[in-house]
């Protein structure tokens, strides 16, 4: 009996240490990432026309943030540069956009996407299996209920993009 | 283990779990944090399934790779008993009942199962041959468990539901694996794969793998002598051929080894039904090529060929089929409101029924070809309603035309709810067991020194199987950790399989004289079927998810009143009235995961009594090169059944077991 007890204090104890209150959305991570990517790709030149124009992230497909991605970034810069969230709709003429985020409702024509982008100075981040093997420059994977990050070094020096050391040593490469 | 020292194991897992930042003290902007922060930082993610599945006018289950590593199942049936509403039923080491909404038994037949898109519902005995179907688990991208009528998109036999087991592309399985396992009841399991790239457009990978496991006790005492040894590889290829096209090119090859215990007629020993272990052999092969265009516009073409092979030996009997199947897929936009998918396919089936020790098909061998041509649209009423209908049109060999139609209206007054309605109709086609076999099925005492044969006949004019079938659901993410999936379903079959005796007849020579009673299949059969399934997915915290489903079925199966000798095929005994389940995925710190499940399946009318399963997993991460698990399944009792004894098979007992495994990455 007392084997029992103990045995119930000690999987209650377990779980109140494994149960921190606050439940943070996978899209919150993610936002958070898309910012922290701004700091760490350095564009080519020719992505921007004026050297005081904003990054411009643009989400293609279904929208998962809802809100998250402008909450993120407003009111931020980085390297002077200001933040614009855009919605495209449809087909991606993705001129004028530094950062397009994939959305996973595109996975059936991801094929069809990357290959049809000019992707010069466009940093592609996806969240679907196949996105950075596809030739997208970083793709979000989840394993054991964490973000992870996988960066196509490949895609990215043909997009021009110089993605920091620092970025590449917490990814996972990925080839071609 | 003892409890005791379960409860230091506790203490000390509580001691190592040291707070990060992130979990600690949760800042509400989260752009703040470093990048090894957001890193290790615990998410929510059940909304991308959700996501997918607000549009589906159907009651679908969708397991994830992350489900079926956390299950700790090594086979594809102990995946499945995840799926509320779907009944796994263990009958021996390598036999399974499967079903969806009833009529369980081992050749249940109303559940179409598919496998990267090729059909591996067995054409001569209908239903799936669940030891045949070996897969490479950590190869799966996910399953998508539609439950109700899938017979609109995918034909025939998709009557009570569809499995469908996608893998995941070449691309993403880059690099090798291997893996070794064993514990109480597998001796050994072994698998290795290696993946890499293919000039500059096409990835590959290649796979073997091994197991061998021992044989289960009988309910009297005893082995079975069922162990079952099983060889499997395979590749897959994924090749880039343009930015709007691409192709796959997989196979696999496939060699079991099982035993079964037995009782069946002996011709040339009658009276006697012989108890014995029979060696089941299997071998099977595929090769499948699937290319896909997409076009400027999002419209989407595939084409997709395959030849898939069999052959068993079993009961002194050999079986083979070889079935070659061509599909064409057109999915385009109709404006900015539809939404079609349109198809036509065909497939030729080559069965050779060899005869056995009592068992023979007339004819001995056929070839069944199936034509089929569908189109279904999704009409967007409002941005909240949308109205999808379309029907199936198919000619097979033993009833000529059919048809299969559905209609579905989803309404999603926000975009975190919707709510569906849906009627179909769906058929399960005849099969050479119901059109031509010759089955001296039983003997039994009629007085002293004489006897009675059972002897079944298949009957070459019988109909389809026919199901009208009406259902509801609702699903909701009603906060970022809690999501409810109801659906509920009333079902009418006509035409259903049923056995008919005609006149006795006296056999006088040779030997002693006996009577047999024989029985022919027919169509007359009626059932009704009602009930629903529950699922509810609670994160409570960022670490932990419990996952929980209810299931309910009422069969009502009906007698033909003109024919007071008709029994069912299938008597509905097979199927419990009510499953729950209840299963826990957690993660503790330093990587490891300690996952549990509780099942109970309800008595079985056939003679099983209810049974509880509990089903743990502790796995541990040491690196992203290095995996190790140990799970222990039907951990409440030492043993218990599970399916009665079916067409000759007699059952065997469930057991205790534990197995480890070790992986490695590289």
């Amino acid at each position: 009996m007392k084997a029992k007890i103990s045995f119930w204090i000690a999987v209650w104890t377990l779980l109140a240490t494994v149960a921190p209150a606050q439940v943070i959305n996978e899209y919150q991570v993610k936002a958070a990432f898309i910012y922290n990517f701004a700091k760490f790709v350095e564009w080519p030149p020719q992505a921007f026309k004026n050297p005081a124009d904003p990054i411009t992230i643009c989400v293609l497909g279904q929208n998962p943030f809802d809100r998250l991605l402008e909450e993120a970034v407003s009111g931020k810069t980085v390297q002077g540069r200001t933040f614009i969230v855009r919605q495209l709709s449809g087909e991606p003429p993705a001129t004028g956009c530094q950062i397009l985020f994939v959305s996973s409702s595109e996975q059936k024509r991801l094929h069809a996407i990357l290959g049809g982008i000019k992707t010069i100075g466009v940093l592609t981040v996806g969240e679907t299996e196949t996105f950075a093997s596809e030739g997208g420059v970083i793709n979000f994977t989840i394993e054991a209920g964490r973000v992870g990050l996988q960066v196509n070094v490949e895609a990215a020096e043909h997009a021009k993009l110089r993605i920091s050391s620092k970025l590449l040593s917490l990814a996972q490469i990925v080839k071609r | 283990m003892s409890t005791s020292r379960f409860a230091a194991l506790a203490v000390v897992v509580t001691l190592l779990s040291a707070p990060t930042p992130a979990q600690n003290s949760t800042p509400a902007d989260l752009t703040q944090l470093s990048l090894e922060d957001l890193l290790n930082t615990q998410v929510t993610s059940v909304s991308k399934k959700e996501q997918t599945l607000s549009r589906a006018g159907a009651a679908v289950f969708v397991i994830t790779q992350e489900d079926i590593r956390r299950s700790g199942a090594t086979n594809i049936p102990d995946v499945l008993r995840m799926v509320p509403g779907l009944n796994v039923a263990q009958m021996s080491t390598s036999t399974w009942a499967i079903s969806i909404r009833g009529f369980n038994d081992v050749f249940a037949d109303k559940v179409l199962v598919l496998i990267d898109g090729r059909s591996v519902y067995n054409p001569i005995t209908s239903g799936v041959s669940w030891d045949q179907q070996d897969l490479v688990l950590e190869d799966i991208e996910r399953i998508e468990v539609i439950r109700g009528p899938g017979g609109t998109v995918w034909g025939a036999n998709a009557v009570n539901g569809v499995i469908n087991i996608i893998t995941k592309s070449a691309k993403s399985t880059k690099g090798g694996t291997v893996s070794a396992g064993g514990g109480s009841e597998t001796n050994a399991a072994g698998f290795a794969q290696y993946g890499g790239d293919i000039d500059a457009k096409g990835s590959y990978r290649v796979f073997g793998k091994s197991f061998d496991i021992d044989s289960s006790p009988l309910p009297g005492g005893g082995s079975a002598q069922d162990g079952w040894k099983l060889v499997h590889g395979g590749f897959r290829s994924d090749w880039d051929l343009s930015p709007r096209d691409t192709m796959t090119i997989q196979g696999d090859l496939q060699e079991g080894r099982e035993g079964q215990n037995m009782t069946a007629v002996i011709p040339s020993a009658l009276p006697l039904e012989l108890t014995f272990t029979d060696r089941f052999d299997t071998s099977s092969g595929n090769i499948l090529a699937r290319w896909n265009h997409t076009l400027a516009n999002g419209s989407e073409t595939s084409l997709q060929i395959y030849d898939d092979h069999s052959s068993t030996f079993s009961l002194g009997s050999r079986d083979r089929q070889n079935t070659v199947d061509l599909d064409f897929q057109d999915h385009m936009a109709l404006g900015s409101r539809q939404d079609i998918v349109w198809g036509f396919g065909a497939r030729v089936a080559d069965l050779y029924l060899g005869p056995g020790y009592a068992i023979s098909y007339v004819p001995a061998s056929r070839t069944d070809l199936l034509l089929s041509t569908f189109f279904q649209d999704e009409l967007k009423i409002s941005s909240a309603l949308s109205l999808t209908f379309g029907s199936k049109f198919e000619r097979n060999a033993y009833t000529g035309f059919e048809f299969e139609p559905s209609a579905q209206l989803v309404w999603n007054p926000t975009a975190r709810q919707s709510l569906w309605l849906s009627a179909a109709r769906a058929i399960r086609q005849p099969d050479p067991v119901d059109a031509s076999i010759r089955d001296e099925a039983a003997t039994f005492p009629t007085g002293p020194g004489s006897f009675g044969l059972v002897a079944v006949i298949g009957n070459p004019r019988q109909s389809v199987e026919r199901l009208n079938d009406f259902e509801a659901g609702y699903r909701v993410q009603a906060t970022a950790r809690l999501s409810v999936d109801a659906a509920a379903f009333l079902n009418y079959y006509h035409d259903l399989r049923t056995v008919e005796e005609l006149q006795p007849y006296f056999v006088t020579s040779p030997g002693l004289p006996y009577l047999v009673l024989p029985a022919v299949f027919e169509d007359t059969g009626k059932a009704r079927g009602y009930g629903g399934e529950l699922f509810v997915n609670w994160n409570p915290t960022n670490r932990w998810r419990i996952s929980s489903g209810y299931s309910r079925i009422d069969l009502k199966i009906f007698k033909d009143a003109a024919n007071v000798d008709s029994e069912i095929g299938d008597t509905g005994g097979g199927t419990p009235q009510q499953q729950f389940q209840v299963r826990s995925a957690l993660n503790l710190p330093r990587h490891f995961e300690w996952d549990s499940s509780l099942e109970y399946v309800g008595r079985l009318t056939a003679g099983i009594p209810a049974y509880t399963r509990v089903d743990t997993r502790l796995g541990w991460r040491t690196s992203e090169h290095l995996d190790f698990s140990v799970v222990g399944q039907n951990l409440l009792s030492a043993r218990h059944a599970e399916f009665p004894n079916d067409v000759g098979l007699n059952y065997t007992l469930v057991a205790r077991s534990v197995f480890a495994k070790i992986t490695w990455k590289f």
